[in-house]
């Protein structure tokens, strides 16, 4: 039994003519104090297999359990203390109309947490911001101090699983190694469980200790960092990402060139 | 040291209080609509409006009520004694639009409070939670959409009796549903925002989640409507005033003066221009202003 | 032979409420028949540099500079008729995100004959030369895009018909501000290889703005590094990894990479030195 275990799950959007399955059967475990990933193109389906956990969501098929107990229907306050999620674009994760300060003590205020000062104080302690950002609203900040903001906001309920949208693909890549550095420091400190969610396979492959493959709303494979780092990869797909990822060869455009 | 309210302290980067981020917050959209000569000039008529109401009884040189000399001072046209003459009860135009100005004021701000918290309510609770209590709320909407604003206003003052105090009812009854549209409408694309689900995700109920994040973000464009609709609040009570549905004789209201003028339009033009030109200059305020409040909220608009 | 286009100089300022801020501050380079890339992080004025030699720095921003010439033309004093002959026929711009970019109540074939009916003699003929464009940029049913509105298509369909669109007039330079961001990693690798077939084939001028340190290196002939509005290292993209300046050592050293690398990521020590 893992943290967290997601059997043959299923999720349709819609209607008729207009039904979507965005995740065709997926299952995994992911265990306690593990870092897992998972890679996947636009449309893949990879974020709606976060949301689904979380129950923003419908799941059709399969089932969801947190720590050996299933999930069904509205999830309680008591799963949110536990399960907490960083969106990807830091920009709309943010109320425009807030100051980081009521961003943050709003759920300890929803959860009746005490001593609101000191936590909010040592929350953006955490995340690297000082005391300064406390009172500035989102407008003052940029996007990687935004991103900061969203991830202390996920941390102060003192969650034991955190779930990451693509948190780092809409930042600049030096900002990026330094909120990805900032969540693996996190995650040792505090024993966290991650799920990432990306589709650059560097990202993952720095931040995870396994990662699954996706691709049209189902698993393609299941790697380990190893596989990654060795370039070890059985599917085809999988493959072509490898390669892509590697940036533009002169041989793409001279292989094209005596094709046609 | 900080000094207090200084121009640094307002525009602090990294203010140290809750209040002062909330004061300099406050004092940037001041900034922003400070540059936006329409919308001062829309202000500065709608406060010359308030202290005129503030002040009609000093600045008044007559009664607005009681006429004066029957047999000379009747329908006399502007002069130094009477600045904007008299009407066919010896009255003196002036003092009446002055005392008038609270009734356009009394009017305008009571729509405001009640019409405005209904229709956002009704709007965000309809476009929050959607499906059945959306259908319900919009088509009651709907039915009050399908009348003319003045010909229900009219209905419900003829139920209500006519008075002040009813066609400012009946206003404010027909005048929410257009903020409940447009506030739904927000809602609808806020409402799938990644900070809704953020705070979906802290475990938040659905009241707090409408009140404490949609509705604010829905209030600033419900104010510009609601600011621009003044125009026609304004000339809806002078409407049922000129019907005799709303202000009754013998209160100085703008419509009411307009309607009494009537008959003498021909001969004493003045009778029936003075308070109409005052509706005018009111209105015309409420819509520039409205009209800068909208590009401050909404930078979008703005070229 | 003169270069196609020559920057000197090159500086975009906007008002703010502090007076006015330059966002591009002296930038200088020439360019032939290559592709040049331009990179930096958001707020290093990339943008703004490509967005200046085509005379489109929006309103109240203001560029000068004190040589732009393309193909011995001066672009500064250039008039509206002038810019109007060079822009989409000599000089195209291809933008981050199709969505904003093409007209979303027309038909991709209607803004492609726009396009086309400019360079061709009959409505047929136009057809013809936007139907053969679509098939250039690697899509596979022509036709189905030509009859398809802008929200029918896939973000990376719509890319490449955007591009299809800024090549139908064959330009001698084409601008590209982060044209493949917004797509999946595969794709990108087809769109750029139409744009690498255009510079190869056709002999075109390509500027192509990115943030993307590693996709730049492994694309383009040479490479300038933009920081705080200025160029502090101009280099050949196969050099890369040799690079001098710390600000492009530090962009280029703080990727993750597949293979493993050193944990923590080591991360950019700004200098407040290199915005002099």
């Amino acid at each position: 039994m893992g943290m967290i275990d997601i059997t043959d799950l299923a999720v349709t959007f819609g209607h008729g003519a207009a039904r979507v399955q965005a995740v065709r059967g997926i299952s995994f475990s992911v265990q306690r104090g593990e870092s897992y990933g998972i890679v996947g193109e636009s449309g893949s389906g990879k974020s709606t297999v976060l949301r689904a956990l979380v129950g923003l969501a419908p799941v059709t098929k399969g089932t969801l359990a947190l720590d050996g107990d299933t999930l069904i229907g509205r999830r309680s306050k008591a799963f949110y203390r536990r399960v907490q999620m960083v969106f990807q674009d830091p920009y709309a994760s943010l109320h425009p109309r807030q100051t980081v300060d009521s961003v943050l003590s709003e759920p300890l205020a929803i959860h009746g947490f005490d001593d609101r000062e000191g936590r909010v104080a040592r929350a953006l302690d955490d995340v690297g911001l000082g005391l300064g950002f406390r009172f500035r609203y989102p407008h003052q900040l940029s996007g990687g101090q935004r991103q900061r903001v969203a991830i202390a906001r996920a941390l102060i309920l003192e969650p034991e699983v955190l779930l990451l949208d693509e948190p780092t693909s809409a930042l600049d890549a030096s900002i990026q190694a330094e909120v990805l550095n900032l969540l693996d420091r996190v995650r040792t400190e505090r024993g966290l469980t991650y799920i990432l969610v990306s589709h650059d396979l560097a990202v993952v492959a720095h931040m995870c200790e396994r990662l699954m493959v996706m691709q049209h709303g189902r698993a393609v494979e299941e790697l380990s960092r190893a596989d990654l780092h060795a370039r070890v990869a059985t599917h085809e797909y999988t493959r072509t990402l490898l390669l892509a990822s590697e940036g533009y060869r002169v041989s793409d455009g001279a292989a094209q060139g005596a094709a046609s | 040291m900080t000094l207090y309210w200084s121009r640094e302290w307002l525009l602090a980067e990294q203010p140290a209080s809750r209040r002062q981020a909330r004061v300099g917050q406050a004092y940037r959209t001041w900034l922003a609509l400070r540059t936006n000569r329409m919308a001062m000039v829309g202000l500065t008529i709608i406060a010359l409006l308030i202290l005129m109401a503030i002040f009609a009884g000093v600045l008044a040189p007559f009664d607005p009520i009681q006429g004066g000399d029957l047999r000379t001072e009747r329908l006399q046209p502007p002069s130094w004694t009477h600045l904007m003459g008299t009407d066919d009860l010896a009255r003196d135009i002036y003092s009446r639009i002055l005392y008038g100005s609270r009734i356009t004021l009394m009017v305008v701000s009571l729509v405001a409070v009640i019409a405005t918290p209904v229709g956002l309510l009704v709007g965000t609770i309809a476009g929050y939670f959607g499906g059945w209590i959306d259908n319900v709320l919009m088509r009651i909407t709907d039915i009050f959409l399908a009348f003319p604003q003045l010909v229900l206003a009219l209905a419900f003052v003829a139920a209500l009796g006519p008075g002040i105090e009813n066609a400012i009812i009946a206003i404010a009854i027909t005048s929410w549903p257009p903020y409940a549209r447009l506030a739904r409408a927000e809602t609808l694309t806020i409402r799938n925002a990644d900070h809704i689900a953020a705070i979906q995700l802290q475990g938040a109920s659905s009241a707090r989640i409408i009140w404490g994040h949609v509705v604010p973000l829905c209030l600033s464009s419900v104010i510009v409507r609601v600011t621009l609709d003044m125009a026609g609040i304004i000339l809806t009570a002078a409407g049922l005033g000129f019907l005799g549905l709303g202000a009754q004789p013998p209160q100085p209201e703008w419509g009411a003066m307009i309607a009494g003028g009537r008959q003498f339009i021909i001969d004493d033009w003045w009778v029936a221009t003075m308070p109409g030109i005052a509706i005018f200059v009111v209105s015309l305020g409420f819509n520039f202003l409205g009209d800068g409040l909208r590009d401050v909220f909404d930078p979008k608009v703005r070229k | 032979m003169t270069p196609l286009l020559e920057v000197e100089d090159l500086r975009v300022s906007f008002p703010t409420r502090h007076g006015r801020t330059e966002v591009v501050r002296g930038v200088s380079f020439s360019l032939g028949r290559e592709r040049l890339a331009i990179v930096g992080e958001s707020g290093s004025g990339k943008s703004q540099t490509g967005r200046a030699i085509l005379g489109l720095t929006p309103p109240p921003g203001k560029a000068t500079a004190a040589r732009l010439n393309f193909e011995g033309q001066d672009l500064r004093n250039a008039t509206p008729k002038q810019w109007r002959d060079l822009r989409g026929r000599r000089i195209s711009l291809v933008m981050q995100d199709p969505k904003f970019s093409l007209n979303p109540v027309m038909t991709i074939g209607r803004q492609l004959m726009e396009a086309a009916t400019r360079t061709s003699q009959t409505r047929a003929e136009a057809k013809d030369h936007a139907l053969a464009m679509l098939e250039a940029v690697q899509i596979r049913d022509p036709l189905r895009v030509f009859k398809a509105y802008p929200h029918e298509l896939s973000g990376g369909m719509g890319q490449r018909a955007m591009i299809a669109m800024m090549l139908i007039p064959e330009p001698d330079l084409l601008i590209a501000d982060e044209p493949t961001s917004a797509l999946d990693v595969t794709v990108q690798i087809e769109v750029l290889r139409i744009l690498d077939r255009l510079v190869t084939d056709r002999g075109m001028g390509l500027i192509f703005i990115s943030h993307d340190l590693r996709l730049v290196s492994s694309f383009c002939d040479r490479v300038l590094v933009m920081y705080a509005g200025k160029v502090v290292e101009e280099l050949r993209a196969s050099n890369l990894a040799q690079a001098q300046h710390p600000y492009t050592q530090g962009l280029f050293n703080c990727l993750p990479k597949i293979e493993g690398g050193i944990r923590p990521l080591p991360t950019l020590q700004r200098d407040a030195e290199w915005a002099r």
